[in-house]
């Protein structure tokens, strides 16, 4: 398939939720589910006079990494900025009942290839939350991934990919923070409060969410990667997400979920100090953070390329 | 029916769900909190009909002199990895007690957001309210009775924070002036471009995108609507001993947000989540092989 090796050197910036889905899994592995065949579509958007997508912005399906079925979940911008309502919601967890099944299922039939066969949940990201045209039915959609996440502690990992267009904003930003393993490229963007909101509570003086590059200081990949809140940092293209992943999927499970950030008490006591840290330093921008944590010259940090960033880097 | 509006009194709350004078702040069994982190959140252990519980609530009196977004009841990052803390604390010291023996976590609700500065972005305000839900999603798994009862206002990602993750949600009834909701609809008017009159006129058929308590009943959201103040404390008691039943049959889906899915499909409120699911089981069935 030379579909596929195309794909790899495709950015992941730019690349549809489609493309990522197929491109982060082993060749020719993927097999959508749900998918716009089936017409799975918001029954609500159409109410308020809205379009539909068949798929309703979220590709859901399963690939190969090596022997390890990797449950997917890829969402897409360029419909509705990638927000989640009831639909898009439910074929996220729907990816996480897949992975508890097969899970059981290697448990039962290869118990001693666990290792090796150990599945796992994989989500692109490209979203600002709930969807506001369903949004009590994509806030609760929201609760129930939080809760498929706990659920699967203990069995099996839980990825974030952020590279996206739109980033990871709203609800989903915690839902990635509570992920095993969280993967962004320098583009990425993670955060609670889009820019906007921010800009609108503190005021423009102290926020202003037109400046993009302020924006890409406080939420982008390399800030995110200096926080230990992004645990790798990879190029823009799809073949280094899947790369990172493959080698992510080759470690044991006890190592991997050395990547969390939260959900244990001793993780929280790390992040209340952090959070202490910050009364402390008092920081007017990511730079004065970054320069805490050891770095160097600051200013130059989002100049640098992702490799000549991760050569220099000092991470808390 | 007694309507005593109760926006912005989480403390007073308390007092009326628990036992008299059986609050006592920041204590946990033998842990003692200190009283100068995470002030917008009031925790400590109480009685309710003499059995010991775990109440985290929101004080929207307090401010937060260390974070100056932090008031009005916002869950900054002191309070959401306070209320975690709370909760890890109340998990291990009733590890070894059986379910049906761990306290109960009671949360009185009444918040109108997450934290949203710059500083809270910088450190990262995700995380913070992320490892609450985490830390109530395994109190709930591990069997302690996680109650919710919503006195004022649960908006978007507090109230997923703070609320979303119980067993059971209780939710003053809307005469109490309670909000639940991501966006009022006067915001859903604009962005949809609808009128508000034909956005309530659509809500009457169609509660996924209405601001209210009673549309979230109808989705799932809320077990059950409390009409009197002088109810809640008897409701929550009630929806204590429910909850724990369930867990002793050992249906751990019965309740929390998956039991909240099944109970929006029979309210008639959420039609399509389930379908997408078994679709998904379905199709899955058909090459499962081809992945093993």
């Amino acid at each position: 398939m030379s579909d596929w090796k195309s794909l790899e050197a495709k950015s992941f910036y730019g690349a549809s939720a489609r493309e990522r889905a197929i491109g982060i899994v082993d060749e020719g592995t993927f097999t959508e589910l749900a998918g716009p065949q089936n017409r799975m579509s918001s029954p609500h958007l159409p109410v308020l006079g809205e379009a539909v997508e068949w798929d309703d912005g979220c590709v859901t399906g399963v690939g190969l990494i090596g022997k390890h079925p990797v449950f997917v979940i890829s969402q897409e911008g360029r419909f509705i900025g990638g927000a989640v309502g009831e639909v898009h919601g439910a074929k996220m967890v729907g990816a996480f009942v897949l992975a508890r099944q097969m899970y059981d299922r290697i448990k039962e039939e290869h118990p001693d290839e666990l290792a090796e066969r150990l599945p796992a949940v994989v989500i692109s990201f490209e979203t600002g939350g709930v969807r506001l045209h369903e949004a009590n039915a994509g806030l609760l959609a929201h609760a129930e991934v939080m809760d498929q996440i706990q659920e699967s502690k203990g069995k099996f990992p839980v990825i974030s990919l952020i590279g996206s267009k739109v980033g990871c904003f709203g609800g989903m930003g915690f839902v990635a923070a509570a992920t095993d393993v969280i993967v962004m490229s320098d583009l990425g963007r993670l955060g609670l409060t889009g820019p906007e909101v921010i800009e609108q509570e503190m005021g423009k003086d102290e926020f202003d969410s037109a400046d993009r590059s302020l924006v890409y200081r406080t939420t982008g990949g390399k800030h995110k990667y200096i926080m230990r809140d992004a645990n790798y940092l990879v190029e823009d293209t799809l073949g280094d997400f899947h790369d990172q992943l493959t080698a992510i999927m080759d470690a044991p499970y006890d190592e991997i979920v050395k990547c969390r950030r939260i959900g244990s008490e001793e993780l929280v006591d790390e992040q209340l100090a952090l959070a202490e840290l910050s009364v402390e330093m008092a920081p007017k921008d990511a730079r004065d953070v970054w320069a805490y944590f050891g770095n160097e010259d600051v200013d130059q940090i989002p100049e640098m390329t992702t490799a000549e960033f991760l050569a220099v880097a000092k991470r808390r | 029916m007694t309507v005593e509006v109760m926006i912005g009194r989480g403390r007073d709350a308390i007092d009326m769900v628990v036992d008299p004078g059986s609050f006592h702040e920041n204590q946990v069994g033998d842990v003692t909190f200190p009283d100068d982190i995470g002030p917008g959140a009031v925790v400590g252990e109480a009685a309710i009909d003499g059995r010991d519980v775990v109440v985290i609530a929101n004080d929207a009196q307090a401010f937060n002199d260390k974070f100056p977004v932090v008031y009005f009841g916002v869950i900054g990052l002191e309070e959401a990895y306070k209320m975690a803390k709370v909760v890890y604390t109340t998990i291990k010291q009733d590890a070894d007690k059986p379910v049906g023996e761990k306290r109960p976590l009671v949360l009185i609700v009444d918040t109108p957001g997450n934290g949203p500065g710059k500083i809270e972005e910088i450190f990262g305000m995700n995380k913070a309210t992320g490892s609450y839900q985490l830390a109530l999603a395994e109190a709930r798994k591990s069997g302690h009775p996680v109650i919710a009862l919503v006195i004022g206002r649960a908006i978007s990602g507090a109230f997923l924070c703070h609320g979303l993750q119980a067993d059971h949600i209780l939710s003053l009834s809307p005469e109490f002036g309670t909000m639940i909701h991501v966006m009022p609809i006067t915001s859903i008017s604009r962005i949809t471009k609808m009128d508000i009159e034909r956005l309530e006129e659509l809500s009457k058929e169609n509660p996924v995108f209405a601001a209210g308590p009673q549309f979230f009943y109808q989705l799932g959201g809320v077990d059950e609507l409390v009409e009197n103040v002088e109810d809640m404390r008897p409701v929550v008691a009630r929806h204590i001993t429910e909850v724990e039943a369930a867990k002793l049959a050992g249906d751990g889906d019965a309740t929390g947000p998956m039991g909240h899915g099944t109970l929006g499909e029979e309210r008639g409120g959420r039609m399509m989540r389930r379908k997408v699911i078994e679709r998904m089981e379905d199709e899955f069935a058909s090459v499962a092989q081809r992945y093993l």
